[in-house]
C-alpha cells in the first residue's frame, strides 16, 4: 500500500484509540507500526484474489502422478500400487528442488564469506486429490491427516545428521507464491537453523531465563483474558490475531497445552488442531473474499523438542498487498489494521 | 548443485538455486496504469501537499512557490506523528508507545518524470545532498534514534499511484530490528579483526571482479555473495565512514554519478523492473544517550551502504517465515547481464 496516498475506501468508526502506535514483540524484540488512526479493514485492500481457475494438466491430479517424481508417501485406504491413483494423500519430492538430498555439506569459507553446498531435502504434500478444492473446503479429519503426513515425513528426515531443522509451510495462492494452485503444502529440511527461527528461540530463552516462564504460555493467558484479539478457540487451540501484527488479519494458532515440538502432539490434538485450523481459513476466506495466504509452522529444531521455554504454533498470513522498501529493509512493519479490529471481522465472518 | 551461502554481516543462509538459474527475460512484471489526475508533485502544484519541510532553490525563489529542485514534504497519510511525547509503557506481557515520528516525502524533480535515471548526476547529487540535510536536522529531535530513507519505485515495490519520482524517509524512536542486526554483525567482525567488514568485502570483490557491477573513484557497486533477491545489489562508497549525513560534496557527487549508472543498467538490464533501495547509515549516537557506550567502535566498525532490490519475485511463506531466501539468479550471472548494458563505462578491474 502507498505510504504517501489517502487510502481508497472507506474508513470505519470503531473504539480503537485514534492514535498510531508503535509495539514490540515479545519473542523476537522487533517493533511494529499499528495505524489506529486511518485503520483499513476488510474491503479497504485490493488484491489478487486465489481462485481456482483448473486451466491446463495439473501434475497433482489423480492419473498424472507419473508427472512428479516417485513419491515418498501415500495414503491409499482402499489399496493401489505407489505412484498410480487410489490416493487421497501423497507426498512427493520437489519437481525443482531449491535443495537436494545427495551428498554431504562441504562447508568452507572464500575469504570473508562461508558457504556449503546446497544439501536437503524439497517436498511436496499434495493434500487432496480434488483440483477444486482448497485446503478449507476438507473435512477436519483430512486436514488432521495432512497435518499427520507433516508429522511422518518430519520424523523420517530427522534421522539424517546432516539436517537441522525441517520447515513446514503453504503458499496459497499466485500472489503467496504458489507455483501450482492444486492444494499443497511444502517441507523444506535444512543444514542450518534459518535466521528468524533462531531469534524466537533466542527471544524465548531470553523471556524464560528472566521470568521462569515461557513467553507463549505467557501470551496465550494475556490473550485468552483480554479476548478482544481472540477470533476462535477449540479445547486445545486459540486462534488470534497477535498484539504484534506485522500484516492485516495476520493470525496465530496456538495450543494451549505448552510443547516445544510439533512432532509430539498426539493424534487427538492433531483432530482438535485441524478443526482450529479449518475454521481460521474459512474466516479468512469468507470476510476477505479468498484471499491468498502463507502458513508456517514454527517448531523446536531437531534434537531440540524437549526444550521448556519454546512452544510451537502456526503462523498464518494473508497476503493483502505488498510490502514496501521500508519493511524489507528493516524488519520494521507498517500494518494499517489494528489486530482487535481485524479479530473483530474474522469473529462476525459468516462460516 | 545450489549452494548454500552465508551473509557476514547478519549471518542470514541463502539458498543460491544454480541449477534452474533465471534470466533477466524470466521475471515479468506487468506496468502499472499511470493515474489521470493532475500530479500533485509537479512544479506549479505546491499547494496540493502539506507545505513543505525543506527545498533546494537554487534561485532563492519562495517557499511553496514554483523554483526548486527537491522539495521534502510532510507524508499526506503519515504512519507516525511528529508531535507529543512517546510515552512508553507496558501492556501485560507486551511493550507499547505512542506512535511519534516523522514520516516525509521527498519529491525528486520538478519535472514529473518516473525515476533517477532521467535526471542529470547534478541532480541526483541534489537529491542524495537533500537526504543528507534531512538526516542531520532529525538527529537534532531526541526522541529519534534512526531515520530510514528509502525509495518504493513502482507498483510491485510498494510504490504509489503518481509516477512522480520520489523517495520517503520515516524517523523513527526505536532503531529497527535489521538495523541493528547488521550494526552488530559488523561490530562483531570488527572485535575480531579489527577492520571493518565492508572494507574487507570490497577489498575482496575487487580482488575477484565476479560479483562488481561498475565502479568510480568514489564508489563501488556489488552483487552480495549471499543476494537474496535476483540482481540484488550494494553500493557502496570506498572511502571508510559510518555515516551517511557527513560525506563530503565532492564524494557525494561520485557516489550519485555511480548510483545513478547503477539503475540505469537495471532499468535496460531488467525493463524497467519495480525496485526498493534504503540507505544503511549509523543511527543517532548522542553522548548523553544511556546507550552510548553500546556504540563505541562504531565510527571504525560500520560502513555506510545503499541497498537495492528489485522486485522480481515473490516473497513466499518460506521466506517470510524464516528469513531464509532462495534466490534463482546466482550473483555473479546477473553481474554479467548488467555489465554488458553498460559498456562505455567499463573500468579496469573487471
Amino acid at each position: 500500500m502507498a505510504l504517501t496516498e489517502p487510502r481508497k475506501g472507506q474508513n470505519h468508526i470503531t473504539s480503537v484509540p485514534s492514535e498510531s502506535e508503535l509495539r514490540r514483540d515479545v519473542v523476537t524484540g522487533r517493533w511494529v507500526i499499528i495505524n489506529t488512526s486511518h485503520p483499513s479493514r476488510v474491503g479497504d485492500f485490493e488484491f489478487e484474489s486465489a481462485d481456482v481457475k483448473g486451466t491446463g494438466t495439473c501434475p497433482f491430479c489423480p492419473g498424472n502422478e507419473a508427472m512428479t517424481p516417485p513419491e515418498v508417501y501415500a495414503e491409499r485406504p482402499s489399496g493401489g500400487q505407489p505412484n498410480g491413483p487410489g490416493w487421497t494423500l501423497r507426498v512427493v519430492p520437489n519437481k525443482f528442488p531449491a535443495l537436494q538430498i545427495e551428498g554431504d555439506l562441504q562447508r568452507r569459507g572464500i575469504g570473508i564469506f562461508d558457504m556449503s553446498r546446497g544439501v536437503g531435502a524439497h517436498e511436496v504434500i499434495v493434500e487432496s486429490t480434488n483440483h477444486q478444492w482448497q485446503l478449507a473446503d476438507l473435512d477436519a479429519p483430512d486436514i488432521a491427516r495432512t497435518l499427520h503426513a507433516y508429522q511422518l515425513r518430519s520424523r523420517e528426515l530427522r534421522g539424517d545428521q546432516r539436517l537441522k531443522y525441517v520447515l513446514i509451510f503453504k503458499n496459497h495462492g499466485v500472489a503467496a507464491g504458489a507455483s501450482l494452485e492444486h492444494t499443497h503444502s511444502q517441507l523444506i529440511a535444512l543444514p542450518v537453523v534459518p535466521i528468524r527461527v533462531a531469534d524466537e528461540l533466542n527471544g524465548c530463552a531470553q523471556h524464560f531465563e528472566y521470568r521462569d516462564r515461557c513467553a507463549y504460555c505467557d501470551v496465550l493467558h494475556q490473550e485468552l483474558e483480554a479476548r478482544e484479539r481472540v477470533v476462535c478457540e477449540t479445547s486445545a487451540f486459540a486462534v488470534f490475531a497477535p498484539y504484534v501484527s506485522r500484516f492485516p488479519y495476520e493470525l496465530c494458532i496456538l495450543p494451549k497445552f505448552h510443547r516445544a515440538d510439533f512432532l509430539l502432539v498426539p493424534d487427538d490434538e492433531l483432530q482438535d488442531l485441524a478443526r482450529a485450523l479449518r475454521e481460521a481459513l474459512r474466516r479468512l476466506r469468507s470476510a476477505l473474499k479468498n484471499p491468498a495466504y502463507n502458513f508456517i509452522l514454527h517448531t523446536a529444531p531437531i534434537e531440540e523438542g524437549n526444550r521448556e521455554d519454546y512452544h510451537w504454533h502456526f503462523e498464518l498470513m494473508p497476503t493483502l498487498r505488498q510490502v514496501a522498501g521500508f519493511e524489507w529493509g528493516t524488519g520494521f512493519y507498517i500494518n494499517p489494521t489494528p489486530p482487535e479490529l481485524a479479530a473483530e471481522d474474522l469473529r462476525n465472518a459468516s462460516i | 548443485m545450489p549452494e548454500l551461502r552465508k551473509d557476514p554481516v547478519t549471518g542470514r543462509w541463502v539458498i543460491i538455486a544454480t541449477e534452474r538459474a533465471k534470466r533477466p527475460n524470466d521475471f515479468p512484471h506487468p506496468q502499472g496504469v499511470p493515474s489521470e489526475e493532475p500530479c500533485p508533485f509537479c512544479e506549479g502544484r505546491e499547494d496540493r501537499t502539506p507545505p513543505e519541510i525543506f527545498a533546494l532553490r537554487p534561485s532563492k525563489s519562495q517557499p511553496n512557490g514554483p523554483g526548486w529542485q527537491v522539495r521534502v514534504v510532510p507524508s499526506v497519510a503519515p504512519v507516525l506523528r511528529i508531535e507529543g511525547q512517546l510515552d512508553r509503557r507496558g501492556y501485560g506481557a507486551y511493550d507499547v508507545m505512542r506512535g511519534i515520528g516523522a514520516h516525509e516525502v521527498i519529491i525528486e524533480s520538478p519535472r514529473h518524470c518516473g525515476d533517477l535515471t532521467e535526471l542529470s548526476d547534478e541532480d541526483v547529487h541534489a537529491v542524495l545532498q537533500t537526504y543528507q540535510a534531512r538526516l542531520n536536522d532529525l538527529q537534532h529531535d531526541p526522541r529519534f534514534k534512526y531515520v530510514l530513507l528509502f525509495k518504493n519505485h513502482g507498483r510491485a515495490a510498494g510504490g504509489g499511484y503518481i509516477p512522480h519520482v520520489r523517495s520517503q524517509l520515516i524517523a523513527t524512536p526505536v532503531t529497527p530490528k535489521r538495523v541493528k542486526e547488521e550494526l552488530e554483525g559488523a561490530k562483531q567482525y570488527f572485535h575480531y579483526r579489527d577492520r571493518c567488514l565492508y572494507c574487507d568485502m570490497i577489498a575482496q570483490e575487487r580482488e575477484s571482479g565476479t560479483r562488481v557491477v561498475c565502479e568510480s573513484e568514489h564508489g563501488i557497486v556489488l552483487a552480495p555473495f549471499a543476494s537474496r533477491f535476483p540482481f540484488e545489489l550494494c553500493l557502496l562508497p570506498k572511502r571508510h565512514s559510518c555515516d551517511f549525513g557527513s560525506t563530503a560534496a565532492a564524494e557525494l557527487q561520485g557516489i550519485a554519478r555511480t548510483l545513478r549508472q547503477m539503475l540505469t543498467s537495471l532499468k535496460q538490464t531488467l525493463a524497467n523492473p519495480p525496485y526498493n533501495y534504503i540507505v544503511h547509515t549509523a543511527p543517532f549516537r548522542r553522548p548523553t544517550s544511556t546507550r552510548a557506550h553500546y556504540w563505541r567502535t562504531i565510527k571504525e566498525d560500520y560502513h555506510w551502504h545503499l541497498e537495492i532490490m528489485p522486485r522480481l519475485t515473490r516473497m513466499a511463506g518460506f521466506e517470510w517465515g524464516t528469513g531464509f531466501y532462495i534466490n534463482p539468479t546466482p550473483p555473479e550471472d546477473a553481474v554479467t547481464y548488467l555489465r554488458d548494458q553498460q559498456p562505455q563505462e567499463r573500468h579496469g578491474t573487471h
